[in-house]
Formats: C-alpha cells, structure tokens, sequence
C-alpha cells in the first residue's frame, strides 16, 4: 500500500467517524472479480506484493505454494480458487496482491485481485449475510456493509482456514431438526401425522419439506383408497403399500430410452473440459451407468469422472462388474460390447467410474463438482442429515451446478427448479 | 474406498492368517467408520500410497499378539519383547503386500512403506475425517481388526 492510499484510508476513516459516531471495527477491503470484500483488520498481519510462490506438490488447487516472509514460510492460498470464481493467470514473474492473515498462531498469505483500502464502520451497521451474494458460501461470511455507496462482504477468515472441527456438525445437526419438523400436517390430520411416524419407523422414510408435497397428495389417495377407515399403517408391507410410487422413474433398472433423452437434454451446458459428477446412493449401480453413457452422449469432449457410493456392501460391490442380456435399452448399445457372459459397458465408460463403498454421512472428499444425481436417496434420511447433504450439495457444486433429485422430492431454499418433464433437478441459486 | 479395493485386503488378511496361524479364521461383518476409535493395545500401521493415499492399520490387543507372535514362532512367548514387536509388524508386511500385489494384477499401482508398531495402554487413533473400512478377524488366538483407510489422489 502506497502512503498515498494509506492517507486516503485515514481521511476515509476520519470522514466516516464524523458520520457515524462509533468505528469499532476496521477492515481491510479488496476485490474478488470485481466484487468488494472486507476482512477484519484484527486478522491482517500486513499485505504485500509478491510472486513466484514455491509450488507444493499434491496440494489442493486453491493452494498455491509456499512463500518466503521475511525468513517466516508461509503457505498462499487464492482466495479466488477457493471459491470458484474466475482467476486471471498472472505471468510467472508478475507479482499478486497478497493479503497476510494471522489466525491463531498461523500465518497464511491470501491472493486477491486488488487490495483497496481500510474501511472504518460501526459493527452495528454489520447486517448478516444473505444467500442471494452467494458466489460464496455463506457460511464464510461474516456479514454485509454499507460504507460510502459501496458494498462489502466481510469475510469470515476465522471459519474459513480454521481446520474443520467435526464436533461441530452434531451440533448444527442437532439444531436443525426444528426448522424441518414444523412443517404442518395437511388437513391437520392426526392420522396423517401417525403415518408419517410408522414410515419413519419401519422404512426409514421421512416427511420433510424435501417430500411434503408428494406425501400430501398421496395421503388423499391413501384416505380415499382407504374409503377413510383403518389409515394406520400396521405393519412394514403396508409402509411399503404407501409408499409405491414414490420412486422416481426406473429406479433399479438401467434407465429407458425416453427417460435417457430427458435427462440428456435436462443437463445443462458446460464448458470446462472436464466434469465431475457425484452420484451418492447409486444402489446397485444402474443409474451410474446410465448416467456414465448419457454424460458421454452430452459431453463427447469432455474428460467424465462419476464418484458413485452406496453404503449397501452387497449392492455396491455387484455394481462394477454388471452383465447384461441382449434386451438392454438401444440407447445404450453403442457403449456396450460383447463380453464373455454377456454385454459389458466399453473400457471408456467403465474408467470414467469410481465404485465406492461409502457412507455419504462420513466425510466427503470430492472436488468441486458440476452435477449431483441423488434420486430418492434423501428421503430416506434423518431431517437433520437430510439438511446435512442438502448443504454438502451446495457447498461441493461449482457456481450453476446441478442436483438430480428423485421424481417426487423437492430442495428447498438455496435452489432453482431446472428440471423438464419427468426429470427433477435443481440449480444452485446464485 | 472403491469397491475394487475391498476384496483384495479382505482375501489377503484371510489367507495370510489362515496359513500362518494353521487355523481357523472367520471374518466378521465389513462396515464403515469415521470417528475416531480406541486402539486394543498393539497396532501395526503400514502406509499407502501411489494411485492412492491411506493407510492400513492392525489392530488388536497385547494378549492376542503375544498368542498370534507365539503361533508364528513355534515356540511359547511370554514376555512383549522386541522379537513380538517385530513378529506382528512382518504380519502386517505380509498382509499389506499381499493386498498390493492383488491389486497390481487388477491394474492399480500402489506403493507402501515400511510398517511401524504402536503399542501402549488407551490409545485412541483420531483421523476423524478420514473413513475406513473395518475388516474384523477372528482367529483362534483372538480378535484382530484391519482398518483400511485409502482415497484416490485428487
């Protein structure tokens, strides 16, 4: 920073002091494509000018090496990586702006497009963050202020480079419930309420905002099937009665070709050179593959990677090595070719798969993604980690990245409807 | 874990200790783990690494690996000297390498270091972002736990 800059920042701080009355917080502003931010200047150590950062093999892509303050080696990480948003590749002797956070006792350098200055204000005036600036997530924003006509998102630099503590997701998992549990009863109905309890009970199945609708409609059915006598669901077989027609189209087949098509032509149109998908509860393993055929259809330049778990051992270890008979889906023959039991999808689909024995509730290593294809595996889950994932999703998609949920689940906020005919998805709201 | 990985560690631990120990050995049930877990009193740890990173870790308690070191040796030990330590470490050698090697035929190349033996009482092995595999083992001298812990290199 220049002394020039540095007066301006004084001025700037002595003006807003005569506005508003209390400035107890500064911070230091910058830019991420083209947007402002700020950061607590409690966290700045100092901000500098520098390049060629020592590269760090195997780290993640955000890191961007190792740099060397003043005899002190400090890791760089840009902040513009971190968050999905456009970097500009600089030459290799070109310098960065370099923002120097102390957290703790560590020192980390953040690369940023430009640094503007430093921002006095009233932490009263601190309004919390709102999803609607999200090109990042809102978990690591502070909150939002107004200052001289701009805008500034305060970064919340604690969470982001503090390590990941996992005591902390009981916790949020635990506060949750609450939100998705008062959804109210249609028609106030005891028994609809009692239903909803036995399908939690003997299939696992919960009525969340995720599958309200669904299960409103069919309760009306269940009530004039059941000529509105003996609504109770007694035992597991009646659950599953209940539950018929929940499952989305072609769940545990390979997926027909009508059925193919709408979904190639839901997906959306993606330029980066390599796509990653994650396909969470693949089951046996049939939409992966459908999935993996319909994705080089879409995408024939395109480098293909499908991350697909199950937490069923036995389901998921039949999946890799899958056998068909002659009658398979036409839409499918031009992936397949003759193997010595039967057809078997070509070497090109099957590396473009990794088949993993996962519990999606245990810590998800993925990189950033530009799909999520979970049809009906959500519902079948806690409230509380149905939040959980839902969130997982949206913190693991790129910016317009997509969910394929089941045919009859809905995400609720935070997302888009993009889904076409019988196929539901949704798009990350930016 | 891919699935492709599951089997060959399974096969190995299973053959390896039947033909050491010449005896019965029955695997329990496989499930999955990500808290952190309390380690018996000897754990031999045998790292991964190549297409993959992680980690393979023997677990089991001091009773057990004085019978199993017995076993191998042919001959009654009493005391957790350095000729256990070393008997139970070359098991996990064995094992590990053997899962390796299986997975070099189906076309995965992975590396792995020399193993290290951990031994002590309330020991506990925190890695809680990471998740495993648990392989129980139940063979005539006691209970042994492999716990594999393996991710694709991003």
């Amino acid at each position: 920073m220049t002394a020039q800059t540095l007066r301006e920042a004084r001025n700037e701080a002595a003006e807003s002091a005569k506005r508003t009355e209390k400035i107890d917080f500064k911070m230091i502003s910058f830019s991420l494509a083209g947007k402002e931010y700020g950061v607590d200047i409690m966290n700045v150590k100092e901000i500098a000018k520098a390049g060629r950062f020592t590269y760090v093999p195997n780290a993640s892509p955000f890191v961007r090496g190792v740099y060397n303050l003043r005899g002190e080696i400090i890791s760089v990480i840009d902040l513009r990586i971190f968050f999905h948003l456009p970097a500009e590749r600089k030459e290799e002797e070109a310098l960065e702006s370099l923002i120097i956070l102390r957290i703790d006792e560590h020192v980390f350098g953040v690369i940023v497009d430009a640094i503007d200055k430093v921002v006095g204000i009233a932490s009263s005036s601190i309004q919390p963050p709102h999803p609607i600036f999200g090109d990042i997530n809102v978990k690591y924003i502070q909150g939002i202020v107004e200052n001289s006509g701009k805008l500034y998102i305060i970064l919340d630099v604690e969470k982001i480079f503090a390590p990941e503590r996992t005591e902390d997701q009981p916790k949020t998992a635990a506060r949750e419930p609450v939100v998705t549990e008062g959804v109210p009863d249609p028609d106030r109905d005891v028994s609809a309420s009692f239903i909803k309890e036995t399908l939690a009970a003997f299939r696992g199945f919960h009525v969340t905002g995720l599958n309200e609708d669904w299960f409103s409609r069919r309760f009306a059915e269940w009530k004039a099937m059941r000529k509105n006598s003996d609504l109770q669901l007694k035992e597991a077989s009646e659950a599953d009665q209940f539950l018929e027609g929940f499952a989305s189209p072609c769940t545990g087949v390979l997926w027909e070709d009508d059925y193919a098509s709408e979904v190639e032509k839901a997906m959306p149109i993606i330029e980066s050179k390599t796509l990653n998908i994650w396909n969470p509860g693949c089951g046996k393993g049939y939409e992966t593959w459908a999935l993996a055929c319909i994705l080089r259809k879409r995408y024939p330049e395109a480098r293909v990677k499908v991350w697909a778990n199950d937490s069923d051992l036995l389901a998921i270890s039949m999946a890799p090595n899958m056998v068909f008979s002659e009658n398979v889906p036409g839409y499918y023959q031009s992936f397949m070719v003759q193997g010595r039991n039967g057809l078997v999808f070509s070497q090109a689909v099957r590396d473009s798969i990794f088949f993993e024995f996962h519990d999606v509730l245990n810590a998800n290593t993925l990189p950033p993604l530009d799909m999520v294809i979970c049809r009906d595996m959500l519902s079948f889950m806690s409230p509380s980690d149905q939040e959980r994932l839902s969130s997982v999703f949206n913190e693991k998609l790129k910016p317009n990245g997509m969910v394929f949920c089941g045919a009859n689940e809905s995400l609720g906020e935070g997302w888009v409807a993009a889904g076409t005919g019988a196929v539901t998805a949704f798009r990350k709201d930016r | 874990m891919r699935v492709e990985y599951i089997n060959p560690f399974v096969e190995a631990a299973f053959n390896v200790l039947r033909e050491v120990l010449q005896s019965d050995v029955k695997r329990g049930e496989l499930y999955l783990k990500s808290t952190s877990m309390p380690v018996m009193g000897v754990a031999a740890i045998v790292g991964l690494a190549g297409d993959v990173e992680g980690r393979v870790l023997f677990d089991m308690d001091r009773a057990t690996a004085l019978k199993i070191a017995s076993a191998m040796n042919n001959e009654e030990l009493k005391d957790f000297d350095d000729l256990v330590k070393a008997t139970i470490t070359e098991l996990a050698n064995m094992i590990t390498a053997q899962a390796v090697t299986k997975l070099h035929d189906l076309g995965f190349s992975f590396d792995l270091t020399p193993p290290a033996i951990f031994t002590g009482e309330n020991m506990e092995i925190s890695n809680a972002d990471v998740e495993a595999l648990i392989v129980p083992m139940e063979t005539g001298h006691g209970k042994i736990e492999i716990n594999v812990a393996v991710r694709e290199r991003g």
